[in-house]
């Protein structure tokens, strides 16, 4: 019963570094992490779309988290990782540099966002979580995996 | 007003529409049955009512539940016999169900539609059931819409008097005045709580719109999200799952214990069940053809009416089962298709009875299958298609020439109706007939890998069969690659590979503006760079090293040169001092290697037919298309993607957008690629000279070809005929002897076979008569080819040329004569010796033509006269300009590109200073009118081309003459 409760009122983040900020998503939304590169490039796809993939007789789609967020084209290590989350009707695949652990977050220690972090924008997350040594930034899935028609549309 | 329970809402949406589907049949069954009333049947349509109503109660759909209960009323009393089933209640019951249909569709908003219309005529109906005589109730009804029919008394009439109320139909079919009419009335019934209708005029016309709009609405069903399915094929797909973990199980225990050969039987358990699962899985998307075809009993039943036909329709094979999604995309077609039979096929009664023919015509849809495929079959016993028309009208829209119409069989011309921009239909109706037509259809069924055929005899009526497959779900693809991707294009778009050699490339591939097109048998087929439409970066694969490199090529012509036949004749210069780079050098040696060939995919779809140049030609594999995700939605251009046997994925390629993408157009992109590329050949033809050649042999292997203008006569001898006399072989010819060469005594080439017939063929040459030994077959021709004056080029050979797919060699005759007979031409030498201080006369020589330009220059200068060339009329002028001063005469051909032989003389003639020059023209128009026009502008000679004789004796004059002056 207890831990439920603790449960319900710490959010376990999973991080992860896009170039070199760390980022963290709830864990929850993702569905699986894997190294799965053999990707198929779709030709006209939108530009931050790297490409295709299978995942098990389901097409995934990746997505180059740093070219979303603006952070250009750093190098991607030697670790790559793809985050797979739920998105409506399909997967979608993160493309992260690394990953990194899950951190245990106290919702109350989590922080609104600055406009501007890290270079990034700050539309793409809903907060910044403060630990001892680092911050990292929360990313709002709904805002990463929307189409960026969309995002014109919205504004 | 909140629904609490989704699903039970859904439980009623669907279980609703499944008994609006049926009602509908059933209608129109208890309307033909009439008086004779199906009680059993009438029952079952009072009970679908009763338990719409029922359920709308229950969900708090007060309207349909209005609605329902209006019907269910009216069928009450039908089934307790109290009121016959006329055609004009079973009408206001079939509008009542559409509007339910379409309430239940739109649940949400079903609260706030507007009934009025369906309940009041529901109820007057009901009333004057209810009342004994019925026919009381009728003149009311009278009196809204004047010429109504007095049916309902006397059941027989509906049934016997067909032909005669069909006057009456049409006042009747539009019971929609009635209910307009009635609908504003300020006094809704009092019975069935009414909405408060504040603003009864909105309501009338949306009530209209809707009307008019439910045969439209109805045919294209939203799209089922859910699908029901037998318990049975559930259980056997549970146990088939559960047979599946079971192999699993022993799968990942022989892997743990290594034991290979219980692996085989676990593999071969897996593979079986696997497959069994595929079908069964297949098996829940099939839907029986039924769902379909249910409602084109009313859609022949309505539409007849409209027409005033009378119609019979039957349906074969209902059950004949087809994968859902193609179920849902067969709809529009069919519908289609049906009712063009309705329009179009079936004729008016009183032309049935003038041809003998039953008034009754009749209609059959029947399903079945044939050869793994499903067959739908729409045959009427109308008037059927006149081949003859059709073509006509083909001829004069233009779609096809009257010649192609001339050739073509019966069903052929039956099916041109399928053309995109042919509607045959005399008179548009608002049925069919709107100029979109059976093309559509042919496009839909296109895209479903289906196709129609259509037979057909005039008076007998026609058959429309489609073919389609079973299932879209797995479908044939050809496998391709480009950019090292590999892509699908569904075998259903795939009309053939082709593939064009590298050395052939330069034959086949032609550029028509800036379109590249490929000849394939005699049609021009636009051809679309798949890199390029993609953006995909280029690359070519290597054989040798078995990779993809990039490709730098602008081109597909630029594989071996950047000429085409368009612009051949002023590219072919300049080219080979730019390929002399290290880069283009590689590609010189790639032009010959298999990697440069040519792969094409040639597609069509729908009208459009085009060729797709990719990197690599796979195998064909049957493949399951899966969808893209979100993000990749506005890519154009995929169909979908799948996963390969090596698990990775290949996108499926949409060839009708790719077409879009590269802006080619339907027809026209390909008509327009025609149309260029005739301009193209015209003006290559213009600007390349024909030359007409005498061909001929002197071996069976060797073929000959001499100017024909050169030649005098042809003789056919004897070998007896020959006489050698003193060293020289000779023939009586007109009363004297004629020198006989051969070309064997001066050129290396075969020797003249030993045989009876001979040819001789006579030159007049330096004021002598002079005959080539031949042999046959002798031709005349035309050719406008290239001639290489390089490969075969020998003493007393020219050049060569490719003439009918051999290779020709050119006789110089003059070379020939001068080798074997020197002294022939001693007296021009003598002629020609100028004074040894005086400077050699320098001619300009403008021609367009190489292989001419060189020959003259070879003349001029054996005769030793400085020669300056120049490629057309505006070379020559600044020829002219620059070095005027050494130029005694002008050389010139006539048909030239940017300016012709006319323009130069013309300009050269009226300038002051120049106008001394004289100018020789030299042609293979020797029309008059050329002449003449030649001699307006102030040519001096006229000569034909290579009558070297001829022109040399008038080259020296002129340049005799122009040694006074002083130049």
């Amino acid at each position: 019963m207890n831990e439920t409760k603790v449960n319900k009122t710490v959010i376990e983040l999973a991080t992860f570094y896009v170039g070199d900020a760390l980022c963290g998503m709830d864990i929850l939304k993702v569905q699986e992490i894997n190294k799965l590169m053999e990707m198929t490039k779709v030709p006209q796809a939108p530009e931050y779309v790297l490409g295709i993939l299978n995942l098990r007789g389901q097409i995934v789609t990746i997505i180059d988290l740093r070219r979303k967020l603006g952070l250009g084209t750093t190098n991607l290590g030697n670790d790559p990782r793809n985050i797979i989350v739920n998105a409506p009707g399909e997967h979608i695949g993160l493309l992260v540099k690394s990953i990194s652990d899950v951190v245990m977050a106290d919702p109350d220690k989590i922080e609104p966002a600055p406009a501007n972090m890290s270079g990034i924008q700050g539309t793409f997350f809903t907060g910044v979580y403060k630990t001892e040594n680092k911050l990292i930034g929360i990313l709002d899935t709904k805002e990463v995996l929307r189409l960026e028609t969309e995002n014109i549309n919205r504004v | 007003m909140s629904f609490e329970d989704d699903e039970i809402l859904q439980g009623f949406i669907e279980e609703s529409l499944e008994h609006l589907a049926d009602i509908e049949n059933d209608l129109l069954a208890i309307e033909e049955g009439g008086a004779n009333i199906d009680v059993e049947l009438v029952n079952k349509v009072f009970r679908a009512a009763h338990s719409i109503k029922g359920g709308a109660g229950f969900m708090g759909l007060s309207v349909i539940q209005d609605l329902a209960h209006a019907a269910e009323n009216v069928l009450g009393l039908i089934r307790s016999e109290k009121l016959i089933p006329t055609p004009d209640i079973v009408n206001a019951l079939l509008l009542a169900s559409d509007q339910l249909q379409q309430l239940i569709e739109d649940v949400a908003n079903s609260n706030s539609a507007d009934i009025s219309a369906n309940v009041t005529v529901l109820n007057q109906i009901y009333e004057s059931g209810e009342s004994p005589k019925s026919a009381e109730k009728k003149p009311r009804q009278a009196k809204e819409s004047p010429p109504a029919p007095e049916v309902t008394s006397e059941p027989a009439a509906t049934a016997e008097e067909e032909p005669a109320d069909k006057g009456q139909h049409v006042p009747e079919e539009s019971s929609t005045p009635v209910i307009e009419e009635s609908a504003p009335s300020p006094e809704p019934e009092p019975v069935f709580e009414p909405e408060p209708d504040p603003e009864p005029e909105p309501e009338i016309d949306t009530l209209n719109v809707v009307q008019d709009k439910s045969p439209a609405k109805r045919s294209t069903p939203k799209a089922e999200t859910s699908i029901r399915v037998t318990v049975s094929l559930l259980d056997q797909l549970m146990n088939l799952a559960g047979e599946l973990v079971l192999s699993r199980n022993q799968l990942l225990q022989t892997i743990t214990s290594g034991d290979v050969r219980n692996a085989e039987a676990v593999g071969q358990r897996i593979d079986l069940v696997t497959s069994e699962l595929q079908e069964a899985i297949m098996l829940t998307r099939m839907q029986p053809i039924g769902n379909v075809f249910n409602k084109f009993p009313r859609v022949v039943r309505d539409l007849s009416k409209k027409l005033g036909k009378q119609i019979d329709l039957t349906i074969v094979g209902k059950d004949v089962e087809l994968d859902k999604t193609i179920i849902e995309a067969i709809n529009d077609p069919l519908t289609h298709l049906v009712r063009n039979s309705v329009d179009h096929g079936v004729e008016t009664p009183d032309i049935r009875k003038s041809k003998g023919k039953d008034a009754k015509g009749l209609i059959v849809l029947k399903a079945f299958h044939a050869a793994g495929q499903v067959v739908i079959e729409i045959s009427d016993d109308g008037r059927g298609i006149d081949g003859d028309r059709i073509a006509d009208t083909a001829v004069k829209k233009g779609l096809i020439t009257q010649e192609q119409a001339k050739v073509m069989s019966e069903k052929e011309r039956i099916n041109l109706i399928l053309l995109p921009g042919f509607s045959t239909a005399e008179k548009i109706t608002d049925v069919s007939g709107r100029g979109v037509g059976m093309d559509v259809v042919k496009t839909n069924l296109d895209q479903l890998g289906g196709s129609i055929e259509i037979e057909s005899e005039v008076g007998r009526g026609s058959t429309i069969s489609i073919k389609l497959p079973l299932t879209l779900a797995i479908i044939p693809c050809q496998i391709i690659m480009t950019g090292g991707e590999r892509y699908a294009i569904p075998q259903v778009n795939l009309e053939e590979l082709l593939r064009i050699p590298a050395s052939r490339i330069k034959d086949r591939v032609e550029r028509v503006g800036d379109a590249e097109v490929v000849r394939l048998r005699g049609n021009l087929l636009p051809l679309i760079r798949m890199s390029d439409v993609f953006d995909i970066e280029r690359t070519y694969y290597d054989y040798q090293e078995e990779s993809f490199k990039p490709d730098r090529r602008e081109n597909v012509a630029d594989r071996r040169s950047k000429s085409t036949p368009l612009f051949r004749e002023k590219d072919t210069q300049p080219e080979p001092e730019q390929e002399k780079t290290g880069e283009e050098q590689r590609s010189q040696n790639r032009r010959r290697s298999p990697s440069s060939a040519l792969n094409i995919v040639v597609v069509s779809t729908g009208a459009m037919k085009y060729g797709l140049i990719v990197d690599r030609l796979h195998d064909s594999e049957e493949i399951v298309i899966k969808p893209l995700g979100r993000h990749l939605q506005q890519c154009q251009g995929y169909a979908g993607a799948t996963i390969m046997g090596d698990g990775r994925i290949a996108l499926i390629l949409d060839v009708s957008s790719i077409a879009r993408m590269a802006g080619l157009t339907s027809l026209e992109g390909s008509e327009r690629a025609n149309e260029l590329a005739e301009a193209a050949k015209d003006a290559i033809t213009k600007t390349r000279d024909k030359q007409a050649l005498l061909t001929f042999s002197s071996s069976p292997q060797e073929h000959f070809g001499v100017p024909l203008n050169q030649v005098e006569r042809v003789e056919k001898i004897k070998y007896n005929d020959v006489e050698e006399v003193g060293g020289r072989r000779v023939m009586q010819y007109r009363g004297g002897s004629l020198p006989l060469v051969s070309i064997d005594e001066v050129a290396m080439v075969q020797p003249l076979p030993d045989q009876e017939d001979l040819l001789v063929i006579v030159f007049h040459l330096a004021g002598k008569d002079i005959g080539l030994l031949a042999t046959g077959p002798i031709d005349a021709i035309e050719i406008s080819a290239d001639i290489d004056e390089i490969t075969l080029q020998q003493t007393g050979i020219m050049g060569s040329a490719i003439i009918g797919g051999k290779t020709t060699m050119l006789v110089d005759i003059f070379e020939i004569v001068q080798t074997v007979n020197p002294q022939w031409f001693e007296d021009q030498a003598v002629g020609t010796s100028y004074d040894e201080d005086a400077p050699v006369p320098t001619i300009l020589i403008v021609e367009d033509s190489n292989f001419f330009r060189n020959q003259v220059k070879g003349y001029m200068e054996e005769a030793g006269f400085n020669v300056i060339e120049a490629e057309d009329g505006v070379d020559a002028w600044q020829m002219l300009e620059e070095f005027f001063a050494e130029i005694a005469m002008v050389v010139t051909d006539i048909e030239m590109p940017n300016m012709d032989g006319f323009e130069l003389t013309e300009k050269i003639k009226t300038h002051p200073t120049y106008s001394a020059l004289p100018v020789i023209a030299l042609t293979t128009l020797a029309a008059d009118e050329d002449i003449a026009r030649g001699k307006r502008v102030g040519v001096n000679e006229y000569h034909i081309k290579l009558d070297k004789e001829r022109l040399m004796e008038s080259v020296h004059r002129y340049a005799k003459e122009s040694m006074p002056s002083g130049r």
